[in-house]
């Protein structure tokens, strides 16, 4: 008789559900998101730099959306981390490789079975974060409807389709990081490597993200899939960067895994001492291997084509702007023909030397409100600052001086959002 | 069949060839002990039996199936280890063993307590190994090798960190499995440990076999023993040393004699002192005409 694959992943599940580190993992993303919400709910503040974030207080779904945004940058990278990086090199400090392989399971069973059970895991914690966002959402700020990227209010109908396929967006490259997670636990033989190294992957990825024009390295960097979701709440919904992102994903799987398994299946199983080779060796070449290919990817972020330009930027702001100036209007009882729209003008330019690239912008906005006097038109200026990511999406602020306060009356005098107070939208890059 | 046919087994490591063109053989029901210093390459080599490490040339069979690393799975009935046992500190003794019968293809509540029982490890076996001693994971480690059913058993220094009684546990154990028809190779770089176990020998130094035989050859080629004598009268002891054959004598500096004696000349030499009337008091082994063999192979 044989365990095979079959064996491996039930003995790996057993020694993950045994191990401290995954019990807390499963409770931080099971009562994390009810904190996060609760901690809200008593508060007046809200993560308005996180994409949709000033709608925490309005919208349950929101909650659900800023989680999945915090997850996708740091959560996600360092929960996998712990799971799947200490998988392989765990046998390594036990001195249990020699144990395990000397049963009836091959090296090809040990490898599919640990990758089973690490992806499950994962996927596992995935969706308990998902279910947990959205229950803690829905049930301590409610379903009301949520104002979307194009500043278009989404039903809280077609809003709960949206936030589910966002999560499910998430799927693949929080696979690409659980396989990056096994490639640094096999080729580093250390735990350390292997836990911490998902979260350095992602920080360089934010850091990364920071720097450079070009669409190309944004594209393909391991954690750029994360971003998928936001275009689907736009008012023009767009699936280019997610198909891409999504491709990217599954080649950083593929890779991953490959490069584990040639390791793990050369690799002799001798004892350190055989080797006579300190342990230090392997991951300081890991990491300096890792670091080559950082300042290769700073060289290149500037190759390929531009994702944020000045047109771009312009054609996403205005109807955004018009979308939200109209739904203030409306909450502060003025009628509103469906399908208004205000004369704008606007003009970019960013605050550097480049004019294209992410980074800060400063956008204007002319809108000239028909009159009856002399002029036909009343010109009323709108400046806002605007935060554009290299995935295309920004957040854009004003002073109160032109937009008002945080917060308004509404004709049934609730305090609502303003929502022209920050504008949140996202644009195409490709 | 043999349990294992090992031809021309070399590996290298960087510089160092730590087994260099290896030739085994062990058959069914045979207890072959595996000796050599530490650095021989006797673990190298119970590794490659086992698939851990890629021999650079030569090959394995197993029951007279090649084996082939890297991706060999080890044969049903090929059960040990190497050097310690080791095994998932976080987790007690019977739930490793239940580990590892899930990677055999199943559990086996009745085997576990069986196999727990024979090495005495019942009463601890829900405890952490993390909280194990040597010894203990020793006998956890051939409790994993029993689970297999095993038809070769290849054991790595099984007696190291064992009390005498654990060593004459696990000597009697490998006895009654060979008994039974299973094949057992028994490494250790003391041979003292296990000459009363093995049926034959081979020997490693510095990854070469230097020796290889049965342990009659290997006593019929074995130097003389060392004794060490006391007696109610050593000054007569010494003398009489000198007319019998075969028997050498010194005066120890702690008190008593020191005699080195060939096969089979013991025995008249204790029964000429009695009929001198020179009683015996004190006869002690000092040091094996195996253990002198295997000193003069391993030597430097």
């Amino acid at each position: 008789m044989r365990g095979g694959v079959r064996g491996v992943f039930r003995v790996e599940r057993r020694k993950l559900a045994a191990q401290l580190a995954t019990r807390v993992l499963a409770l931080v993303c099971l009562v994390g998101p009810f904190a996060f919400a609760a901690i809200l709910n008593v508060q007046n503040g809200t993560p308005a730099d996180t994409l949709l974030g000033v709608w925490v207080h309005s919208s349950g779904f929101a909650i659900s959306l800023v989680v999945l945004g915090f997850a996708g940058a740091w959560g996600f990278p360092l929960v996998v981390g712990v799971l799947a990086g200490d998988m392989f090199s765990s046998e390594d400090r036990y001195g249990t490789w020699k144990t395990v392989l000397t049963r009836s399971c091959s090296r090809r069973d040990m490898f599919a079975g640990k990758l089973l059970a690490a992806m499950t895991f994962s996927l596992g914690l995935v969706a308990l974060t998902a279910l947990s966002s959205l229950l803690a959402g829905l049930l301590l700020v409610g379903d009301q409807s949520l104002v979307g990227l194009g500043g278009a209010v989404l039903s809280p109908g077609h809003c709960l389709i949206l936030v589910l396929a966002s999560w499910l967006v998430s799927v693949l490259p929080v696979l690409a990081f659980t396989s990056l997670a096994v490639l640094f636990s096999v080729a580093t033989r250390n735990g350390i490597v292997g836990v911490l190294g998902t979260g350095l992957v992602a920080l360089v990825t934010q850091l990364l993200d920071l720097i450079g024009k070009g669409v190309l390295v944004h594209m393909l960097l391991i954690g750029s899939a994360f971003d998928g979701w936001q275009g689907l709440f736009t008012t023009h919904p767009f699936y280019g960067p997610l198909a891409v992102e999504s491709i990217v994903s599954v080649g950083w799987i593929v890779a991953c895994l490959g490069a584990s398994w040639l390791i793990l299946r050369r690799r002799d199983f001798a004892g350190t001492p055989a080797t006579g080779r300190p342990g230090w060796i392997r991951p300081v070449r890991v990491v300096a291997v890792f670091l080559v290919v950082i300042a290769l990817l700073a060289i290149a972020s500037n190759w390929g084509p531009v994702g944020v330009t000045r047109a771009r930027l312009r054609g996403s702001l205005t109807p955004t702007f018009n979308n939200v100036a109209l739904l203030q209007q409306r909450l502060l009882g003025r009628k509103v023909r469906a399908g208004a729209k205000l004369n704008i003008v606007t003009t970019c330019f960013r605050r550097t030397s480049t004019q294209q690239g992410p980074g800060d912008w400063t956008c204007t906005l002319d809108v000239f409100i028909p009159t009856l006097g002399e002029n036909p038109f009343q010109q009323a200026p709108v400046t806002y600052d605007v935060s554009v990511q290299s995935d295309g999406c920004y957040k854009a602020e004003s002073p109160p001086a032109f937009v008002g306060q945080q917060t308004i009356r509404d004709t049934q005098k609730h305090q609502v959002v303003n929502p022209l107070f920050v504008i949140y939208g996202c644009f195409d890059t490709l | 069949m043999k349990a294992v046919r090992a031809t021309g087994l070399v590996k290298r490591y960087e510089t160092t060839c730590a087994v260099d063109g290896v030739d085994l053989e062990v058959a069914e029901g045979e207890v072959r002990g595996l000796l050599g210093p530490n650095g021989a390459g006797k673990t190298t080599l119970l590794r490659m039996l086992f698939g851990l490490v890629r021999p650079d040339a030569g090959s394995v069979e197993l029951f007279d199936r090649p084996l082939h690393p890297p991706d060999a799975v080890p044969l049903q009935g090929v059960a040990g280890f190497v050097e310690d046992p080791c095994f998932y500190p976080y987790l007690s003794g019977r739930a490793n063993l239940e580990i590892l019968a899930e990677l055999d293809g199943g559990p086996a509540g009745q085997e576990i307590d069986d196999a727990l029982e024979r090495v005495d490890l019942a009463r601890r076996s829900g405890h952490r190994v993390s909280g194990y001693s040597t010894g203990m994971r020793q006998r956890l480690g051939v409790a994993a090798a029993l689970l297999r059913s095993p038809r070769l058993l290849l054991l790595d220094e099984p007696t190291s960190g064992l009390d005498p009684a654990g060593t004459r546990e696990v000597s009697s154990l490998v006895r009654e499995l060979a008994g039974q028809g299973v094949a057992v190779l028994l490494s250790s770089h003391l041979i003292g440990e296990i000459e009363d176990v093995c049926d034959g020998f081979t020997v490693l130094r510095r990854g070469r076999v230097v020796w290889n035989g049965t342990a009659e050859e290997l006593r019929a080629q074995a130097p003389a023993s060392a004794y060490a004598l006391t007696t109610s009268d050593d000054e007569r002891a010494l003398e009489m040393a000198g007319d019998q054959f075969g028997v050498r004598a010194d005066r120890l500096s702690t008190g008593g004699v020191a005699i080195t004696v060939e096969a089979g000349c013991l025995d008249p030499y204790v029964l000429a002192l009695g009929q001198a009337g020179v009683a015996v008091r004190r006869l002690e082994l000092r040091e094996s005409a195996l253990e002198n063999m295997f000193f003069a192979l391993t030597g430097p």
